[in-house]
């Protein structure tokens, strides 16, 4: 997996707001390879999303201010493109699927037609060869009788069906990129089951390179070979999945997997993780983590870590990184 | 039954008995038929007193709807409710008030579920206002140790709740709903708005609140691993049907009924393991208007029989406490299972989509 998908250098974005500058991300480098799942983890107000939506140019500025040193998509500079070029990448060569798939659909469309739209636009298609296509598409992520299907409003369907017209509309022409912000969240749990599972198998088969935007760990441990975790709008951590899970290296990705309950558990209190995380507006000097870190010292309140490369694939930004001891 | 309840059954805080909650349809034309949602039908249960009770199954099973039935916000259509022995929903108008008083509720959504215009002090004071017979001065001070005691400030107290963050506003749910000194509380999905970190900070606070002042809970969630966690006793329902319901360490060691199961193998661990061990239930959860005569979770059973769409399967106890409501562990009698309804039912259409996107 080395030919790179998506390279993002220094991404950095704020808003201006009313007594101040809410830095909303402060410098992200990502990588994602061919086929390859890269979670973005993080809770809500660390920039996952903003990071999400400059990706796909997505985001308005104003009132957004971003800087970014570069932007490829298999090897192609976004930057420099216009909103009309941006168009034409936009659905063709990098797709996105949102967490909300009710107001993520047209409602006054039926999903047929909305599929449509992507293969008339992109691949220049008739309005036959179209619908032939767009019923493949979601018979590929297992809609029951899609070609009747696709003749329904977004409201007729159940949440878990919309969820898969969302995933149909994004592979539509195999992108090669995905990016998925929160696909699972407003789910049950046996239809996120479901819903992830042909996440996966849509994006492993065509070897599709995705961007998974997700705060949910075990979703995370399901589908990502590697994963960032970002706290306060920089990464933390960066590791391959299974070692991140492992031997989490930062606190902060202890604390959350510590914190997250697991059936194998028989403990009645659960581990916290004290305080919250810190306005966007008024961030801690120093480490962003460190009024909640518990092996917080002189250092941490003073000097903000750098990222630091500890192997191969494994990033840090902490001054005291936590000993691969643990391993189960 | 009467008299039993002061003598055996004496810790008994609540209990139901054959609970139907049923919720009328707006007709589409004026003389069309009808319809009713079955929102819960037929529970029955036992909560004691100081005992955590949870309530497990996926949105639209009517575990919010049994829960408000439970506290007297929904006048259930069939059953009874008796807390502390009195039959809820017979109770005059004053005496329905004072039952009420000893229940209270945390709600799933804190942005919601308190008042924007309101400030922290309103919100928390509120029930002590509307019960009255408090100066202005107490109410500030039981206010006071409330708010200390959820973990926020005294300055604080004049702020209003956009000016918090989720984890905080809940803190002020839960500060609002014991303020009364209730016996009974329920916890409506009280974390699964919040965040991962903040998860655990919300739940301690919640189970040393249950210690230090000796409440019963009713927890409602669909993250089994927390309920598995806090929980003594536990009922999984589906489509207003109770599948299954226990001791809680009985139903995680030895899950009975397959919904149980499909929940449970749909909970993602945070282990790095495939997908390949996993039970996936197909289809969605069907409409409860006009819900299946038969078993409730028949079309998307993966063990489902001929029999399991017609007649409805009953509670039946297979070890001590521990109720099921399957065919496959009620099993049929043998005319009916002459009669052939315990074939397993045949390939449903469903399963051509999925093949093909294999």
């Amino acid at each position: 997996m080395t030919d790179t998908v998506l390279e993002v250098r220094n991404l950095k974005v704020a808003f201006p707001a009313p007594g101040g500058v809410i830095r909303a991300v402060e410098g992200i480098d990502l990588t994602t390879s061919k086929g390859e799942c890269v979670a973005l983890v993080g809770e809500s107000g660390c920039g996952k999303s903003v990071t999400a939506l400059s990706i796909m140019k997505l985001l308005r500025t104003p009132p957004s201010v971003s800087r970014i040193d570069k932007l490829q998509l298999d090897g192609r500079d976004l930057t420099g493109l216009t909103e009309r070029d941006m168009e034409h990448v936009r659905g063709k060569d990098m797709a996105m699927i949102f967490q909300d798939a009710m107001t993520a659909l047209n409602p006054v469309m039926t999903v047929g037609k909305q599929i449509d739209e992507v293969y008339r636009r992109h691949v220049k298609l008739g309005r036959k060869e179209a619908r032939k296509r767009s019923v493949r598409a979601l018979e590929l992520v297992g809609v029951p009788e899609a070609r009747s299907r696709a003749d329904s409003y977004p409201h007729e369907l159940s949440g878990g069906m919309r969820q898969r017209v969302l995933i149909a509309l994004a592979f539509a022409c195999m992108p090669k990129l995905i990016i998925a912000d929160e696909p699972t969240t407003s789910l049950d749990v046996t239809i996120q089951a479901q819903v992830l599972d042909v996440l996966r198998s849509m994006q492993k088969d065509h070897d599709v390179s995705a961007l998974l935007i997700t705060h949910d760990l075990s979703v995370v441990a399901n589908m990502a070979d590697t994963v960032y975790v970002m706290y306060s709008g920089k990464i933390v951590e960066r590791a391959a999945a299974l070692e991140l899970f492992t031997a989490p290296r930062h606190p902060y990705t202890q604390g959350l997997l510590a914190s997250v309950p697991k059936l194998s558990d028989d403990k009645q209190a659960f581990v916290q993780i004290p305080d919250t995380v810190p306005h966007p507006m008024h961030k801690p000097e120093g480490c962003y983590f460190h009024p909640r870190c518990s092996h917080t010292t002189d250092r941490c309140r003073q000097h903000m870590p750098r990222l630091e490369t500890l192997e191969k694939d494994r990033q840090i930004r902490c001054w005291h990184p936590l000993h691969q001891e643990r391993a189960t | 039954m009467t008299a039993t309840r002061d003598g055996l059954l004496s810790d008994s805080l609540l209990e139901m008995d054959g609970v139907s909650v049923d919720f009328p349809v707006k007709r589409a034309y004026p003389f069309s038929k009808k319809r009713w949602i079955q929102a819960v039908t037929d529970v029955s249960l036992r909560i004691s007193q100081g005992e955590t009770f949870g309530i497990v199954g996926e949105s639209g099973c009517g575990k919010s709807t049994l829960a408000n039935a439970m506290i007297g916000m929904v006048r259930p259509t069939g059953g009874t409710v008796c807390f502390q022995g009195d039959d809820l929903y017979a109770l005059k108008a004053k005496a329905f008030k004072e039952s009420r008083r000893d229940m209270q509720m945390i709600f799933q959504d804190p942005f919601s579920s308190l008042n924007p215009r309101f400030t922290v002090y309103d919100i928390i004071r509120e029930p002590l206002y509307i019960r009255g017979g408090a100066t202005e001065a107490e109410m500030k001070a039981k206010v006071l140790e409330l708010l200390r005691l959820v973990g926020l400030d005294e300055e604080d107290l004049h702020r209003n709740p956009s000016d918090f963050s989720g984890g905080q506003r809940q803190r002020i749910g839960i500060a609002r709903a014991i303020i009364l000194n209730p016996k009974f509380l329920v916890c409506d999905e009280p974390v699964s708005g919040l965040d991962v970190s903040v998860h655990a900070q919300i739940m301690n606070l919640l189970m040393e609140i249950q210690k230090t002042r000796n409440l019963t809970y009713v927890f409602i969630s669909h993250n089994l691993a927390v309920v598995k966690n806090v929980c003594q006793n536990v009922l999984v329902m589906y489509l207003g049907k109770v599948m299954e319901a226990g001791a809680s360490d009985a139903l995680f060691a030895n899950p009975q009924h397959p919904y149980t199961k499909a929940l449970l193998s749909a909970v993602l661990d945070v282990t790095v393991q495939g997908a390949h061990d996993r039970v996936l239930l197909k289809g969605d959860t069907p409409s409860p208007i006009d819900p299946p005569k038969g078993c409730r979770f028949w079309q998307r059973c993966p063990f489902a029989m001929e029999g399991c769409e017609t007649i409805p399967a009953e509670l039946t106890e297979v070890e001590h406490g521990h109720h099921v409501a399957c065919h496959l562990v009620s099993g049929f009698t043998p005319e009916q299972k002459t009669a052939g309804l315990d074939r397993p039912v045949a390939q449903q259409p469903m399963d051509e989509a999925t093949s093909i996107a294999a």
